[in-house]
């Protein structure tokens, strides 16, 4: 019991190590707690203008997807304008929340280019911030769109002028080679001419992108229907729909900066374009926008746009990049289309595709603002060594551009062009003739064109000469040299003929003498027409004329000047007709012209025997027939009572002889009168041409005293003319129906009046007898103003004029006169069966005539009913 | 040390005077010299220093469990400040992340009105942790400073600790239940949060600090006070 225990000496722990747990759990504690701390966010406000689509504790903030922050509470502003979002944001963000960060609101967006913010169809609209950089702050503005970059984007942005839109919008796709690599993420509008758009391209395609790379338009679906093709573009469906931009790399190196400023095309033709520059023609004609430009058979351009100018038609064109270097201000270029004709089969497809441009590169160095005439033919690099000739001809022939120039069929050159002169008198053609051919062409050479088919059918004979199919195509020219030595200088201009028989005719003709011939009529002729001299052809007509003035022809003819002594002051010309017969008592004479003359008509040249034309010889009659040349016919114009029976050939006689014709009658359009052209034979015009000769109708008469010019009856009326004396000369005359009364009687003629009671049988024409020897006659006659008499007026003739005087008797002696008495028997008086017909006067005279007792026109005598018995005695002596 | 000692020294005096006396109903096997084997639980005696049947040592006090207790029970406490503070789960809703604390959670539940289960969830994940620490604490507290609390209390207070402390798990199991059967990623997903583990931890120190106790110094110093009192 006493044992004592030694006392355990136990070393008490002061700390057990289980207090290191606590310690943990206090550090982990305090770690937590200080991290906490540290992440628990900053507090900013972001004024929205609405806080829809925004809930609190919901709506985060997110930056490329990441959650940085929640809305942790929304608050209306003081002017209740918007409201205020508190969002805490993420510790981590700290550094973005700065002045210019920006913050928007993302819904969801579905469009044709595809649906943005799906994600948020589930968590809900976000908040997405843009740092920015600035000053730290705690208050931001919301922006209304999505800013232009988007955060984190670490691609470029180019900014793409562009006069229209067209159906880009934000979001549209940009390609590369059909790849998409950006996107349009904001337009707008530069002043009000062009618009910016705002393109981004992603990191890892910003190589792509040059300083010169171009940009253009790829939007919706092109379709390009020409006849180059059909062409249809696209890059996608969804730009197809949404648009998008489209653009290549260019051909430097140096990259795209941030910002950059590039030109946005229409088309990718545009764009890729190389260089442009532009094309004048005076038709755009078989050329489309897309009509290819072709060197070498290569594509190297393409006409972009067609444009109306004030004179011409401005093509814009762009060659390619890589060709950029066949453009310099010297090159050439020409329209060249299919050509399809029997002599070549070339670029059949271009009647498919259309034609094309071709390009011929200069020498120079390529400069800007390029404009170049298209050509319609190829250039020709010979050019300058050949000789351009101009040919006129007076119509066409039916040669076209490209048609040969031959000589001796060979040939030596081709036709550039066909054009009316500017006077549209005359067809004019350039023609070159190839260098070594230059020498044929000389002083005097001229051209004919060849025909493929040439029928010749003429009275000599028909002749057919042909030429191959090119020729009958295209036409061809021959060359026919001169004999002249003299070279011809380039750009002159020589003739071409219509065949060599013209050309020749033409070169006779200058050795031929003109002569101008005056017609009333077309007389038959027709250019051609030939003119002989004694049935030898001697020239031609060379034109008819009307003048439209005096209503005649110009005859112009040629004549050999071979012939040229054949012209003197007496040549004469008259019209050719085909047969003449004449025929008479004495015979008929046919006289039958040369059958070319009997159809082209045809002059012939003679002389007036021993006389000079008294016609001038600048203005030559053509007269209508040989006679009316040889009686070098004067033409006098005659109007003619409507009822005259006159007609062509009718003559005109003075006292019975022909002194002209009547060459041609026509109705007046007034139908009261006639007007007659007629012919006045020289040797007697001058006479009948007076002023006041006085022309008549002279028809047949029949009555109991006998016909009046019976010749009537079978040649019809003819035109009596009674010669004028006045010195004046007229070549208008109105003839009368009638011969004036005192027409025959000779001037010198004795005239009187008598007066009787009756007229009785007696009328103009009753003979006057003396001694039953007719020795006057009855003129006219006339009652008296009073009624109680007539006066009849009459003449005696110069050479009866003595038989007569005052102390005559005139007394009826019409019809017979029958005294019957119961004494005397039956005692029958008549003068002559002539007067027992027709009537008639007598006439006694007692007296010797001697100036006392002369009759005057104005005495008036008594005309008996009979005759006085002593009356038969009175014999005196008369002396003439 | 002194009064051990002379209590060491009346321990069979007690044992053998046990049936007689009141005081003998509370005499106490270390009077006795005799001892509990921590492990197979075989009476040996105190002179012994292992177990003579499965040779773990012996000891008849346990005095270092009260600062191991205290440690645990600190370090819970700490612990369940932090599940408390921090969030305990991370549900996304639609893309939506929502980090729930514990009383957010039961918040939550109140708002929604299914109160009872807000109940049941409140008693389990914050009642009972913070009972059972303050609990734990007054016994620690009552064996370190003596405190002058009757036995009947103690008594009762310990058996309901021990009784509820294994509900406490209650929250975990529905985290994880719900972690294992939400998952339907960006549309619905449940996630424990760090407050989780913390949580777990306080369960777990809760529990290690009450099982770490050597009780028996409870009892010692209610016997004690008893009799003081």
């Amino acid at each position: 019991m006493t044992q004592i225990e030694s006392p355990k000496v136990v070393k008490k722990k002061l700390f057990s190590p289980i207090w290191l747990l606590p310690v943990v759990a206090l550090i982990l504690g305090a770690w937590l707690g200080v991290k906490s701390i540290k992440e628990s966010g900053i507090e900013i406000v972001i004024h929205f203008p609405s806080a829809a689509g925004i809930d609190i504790g919901k709506t985060l903030v997110k930056y490329q997807g990441l959650t940085v922050g929640k809305v942790s509470d929304i608050g209306i502003d003081d002017d209740l304008k918007g409201v205020n979002v508190k969002v805490v944001m993420d510790y981590r963000a700290d550094p973005f929340l700065n002045k210019n960060t920006l913050f928007w609101l993302v819904k969801p967006k579905a469009s044709i280019t595809g649906v943005e913010g799906l994600d948020t169809l589930f968590s809900g609209n976000y908040i997405a911030i843009q740092p920015g950089d600035g000053r730290s702050a705690t208050e931001f503005e919301a922006q209304r769109e999505a800013p232009a970059i988007l955060p984190g984007s670490e691609g470029i942005m180019v900014e793409l002028k562009s006069p229209k839109l067209g159906s880009i919008d934000v979001g549209s796709p940009v390609f590369f080679r059909q790849v998409p690599v950006g996107s349009v993420v904001s337009y707008r509008l530069d002043g009000n001419k062009q618009i910016i758009i705002s393109a981004f391209v992603q990191e890892q395609y910003t190589h792509l992108v040059h300083k010169d790379s171009r940009f253009w338009n790829v939007s919706g679906l092109k379709i390009d229907a020409s006849f180059s093709g059909i062409k249809v573009n696209t890059e996608s469906i969804a730009s197809i729909l949404a648009g998008g931009i489209s653009f290549d790399n260019g051909s430097e190196t140096e990259k795209a900066q941030n910002g950059d400023t590039y030109t946005l095309f229409q088309d990718e033709q545009t764009a890729i374009g190389g260089i442009t520059f532009t094309l004048s023609t005076d038709s755009a004609e078989d050329i489309s926008e897309g009509t290819s430009i072709v060197y070498r058979g290569i594509t190297v351009g393409n006409i972009d746009k067609k444009q109306l100018n004030e004179q011409t038609v401005l093509l814009s064109a762009r060659v390619e990049h890589q060709y950029k270097n066949l453009i310099t201000p010297d090159s050439r270029f020409w329209l060249s289309g299919a050509e399809l004709s029997l002599k070549t089969i070339k670029n059949v497809g271009r009647l498919i595709t259309g034609s094309v441009i071709n390009v011929l590169p200069g020498t120079q160095a390529p400069a800007e603002q390029m404009q170049f005439e298209l050509a319609k033919q190829a250039p020709d690099l010979l050019n300058d060594a050949k000789l351009i000739l101009n040919l006129v001809a007076d119509s066409h022939s039916g040669i076209s551009n490209g048609a040969q120039v031959r000589y001796k069929q060979l040939p030596i050159g081709q036709v550039l062009s066909v054009n009316l002169s500017d006077d549209f008198a005359h067809v004019e053609y350039q023609i070159e003739i190839l260098p070594e051919f230059k020498n044929l062409v000389t002083e005097g050479s001229f051209f004919v064109p060849e025909s493929a088919l040439s029928i010749d059918a003429s009275l000599d004979g028909v002749q057919v000469a042909t030429r191959d199919l090119t020729t009958m195509l295209e036409g061809a020219i021959s060359l026919v040299p001169a004999k002249n030595k003299t070279l011809v200088q380039s750009n002159s201009t020589l003739l071409l003929h219509e065949s060599i028989a013209v050309a020749k005719s033409l070169s006779a003709q200058q050795q031929m003498m003109t002569l101008q011939l005056n017609s009333i009529d077309g007389a038959d002729l027709v250019e051609g027409s030939p003119i002989y001299y004694k049935k030898m052809q001697i020239g031609a007509v060379s034109k008819v004329n009307w003048q439209a003035d005096t209503d005649r022809f110009l005859i112009a003819i040629n004549i050999d000047k071979k012939f040229k002594p054949l012209i003197k002051p007496n040549t004469l010309f008259w019209r050719n007709s085909a047969v003449k017969i004449k025929a008479d008592l004495s015979g008929v004479d046919i006289d039958v012209s040369p059958l070319k003359g009997a159809i082209n008509g045809g002059i012939t040249l003679g002389h007036l025997d021993g006389k000079t034309n008294s016609e001038a010889q600048a203005d030559l009659m053509l007269y209508d027939s040989e006679e009316l040349a040889l009686m070098q016919a004067k033409v006098i114009e005659l109007t003619l009572p409507v009822s005259a029976k006159v007609a062509a050939k009718t003559a005109i006689r003075y006292q019975g002889h022909q002194i002209g014709e009547i060459s041609q009658v026509k109705l007046e359009p007034t139908l009261t009168s006639l007007k007659a052209k007629a012919y006045l034979y020289g040797a007697y015009a001058e006479h009948f041409s007076r002023a006041d000769s006085e022309y008549f109708i002279v028809d047949a008469q029949i009555s109991l005293a006998g016909i009046s010019a019976p010749e009537t009856l079978l040649t019809g009326p003819y035109i009596g003319v009674i010669p004028g004396k006045n010195n004046n000369t007229s070549k208008q005359f109105v003839a009368q129906l009638h011969a004036r009364l005192d027409a025959n009687i000779a001037a010198n003629a004795l005239r009187f009046q008598l007066t009787s009671k009756q007229l009785g049988s007696l009328k103009v024409g009753t003979p006057l007898f003396f001694r039953g020897i007719n020795i006057g006659q009855i003129d006219g006659y006339r009652l008296a103003d009073s009624g109680v008499d007539i006066t009849l007026f009459a003449h005696v003739e110069p050479e009866y004029a003595h038989l007569v005087n005052t102390s005559s008797q005139f007394w009826n002696a019409s019809g017979i006169k029958i005294d019957v008495g119961l004494f005397s028997g039956a005692k029958v008086e008549t003068q002559s069966l002539e007067t027992i017909l027709a009537g008639g006067i007598a006439i006694a005279t007692r007296d010797v005539t001697n100036e006392a007792n002369t009759l005057s026109e104005n005495d008036r005598i008594i005309l008996h009913d009979k005759m006085a018995e002593e009356w038969a005695q009175w014999q005196p002596e008369q002396t003439k | 040390m002194s009064t051990e000692h002379s209590a060491a020294a009346d321990l069979p005096v007690d044992v053998v005077t046990s049936s007689h006396s009141s005081a003998q109903a509370h005499l106490q096997g270390n009077q006795l010299g005799l001892c509990l084997c921590p492990v197979c639980k075989k009476l040996n005696r105190t002179t012994n220093s292992h177990c003579r049947r499965c040779y773990s040592s012996l000891s008849t006090r346990n005095y270092a469990s009260v600062q191991q207790s205290w440690a645990l029970l600190v370090t819970a406490t700490i612990l369940l400040v932090l599940a408390n503070v921090y969030p305990i789960t991370l549900l996304t809703n639609r893309g939506v992340v929502t980090n729930d604390t514990i009383f957010s959670g039961i918040s939550h539940l109140v708002q929604t009105g299914m109160i009872p289960i807000a109940i049941i969830v409140f008693t389990a994940s914050i009642l009972v942790p913070w009972l059972k620490i303050v609990g734990l604490a007054t016994y620690l507290a009552a064996i370190s400073f003596d405190l002058p609390i009757s036995k009947r209390k103690l008594m009762v207070g310990f058996h309901i600790i021990e009784w509820i402390g294994r509900w406490s798990m209650l929250d975990l199991f529905v985290i994880s239940l719900t972690v294992a059967l939400v998952n339907m990623g960006q549309l619905l997903d449940a996630k424990p949060a760090p407050a989780a583990t913390a949580f777990a931890l306080v369960i777990l120190l809760t529990q290690l600090a009450a099982k770490v106790l050597d009780t028996r110094l409870l009892w010692d110093r209610l016997e004690k006070t008893h009799d003081t009192n």
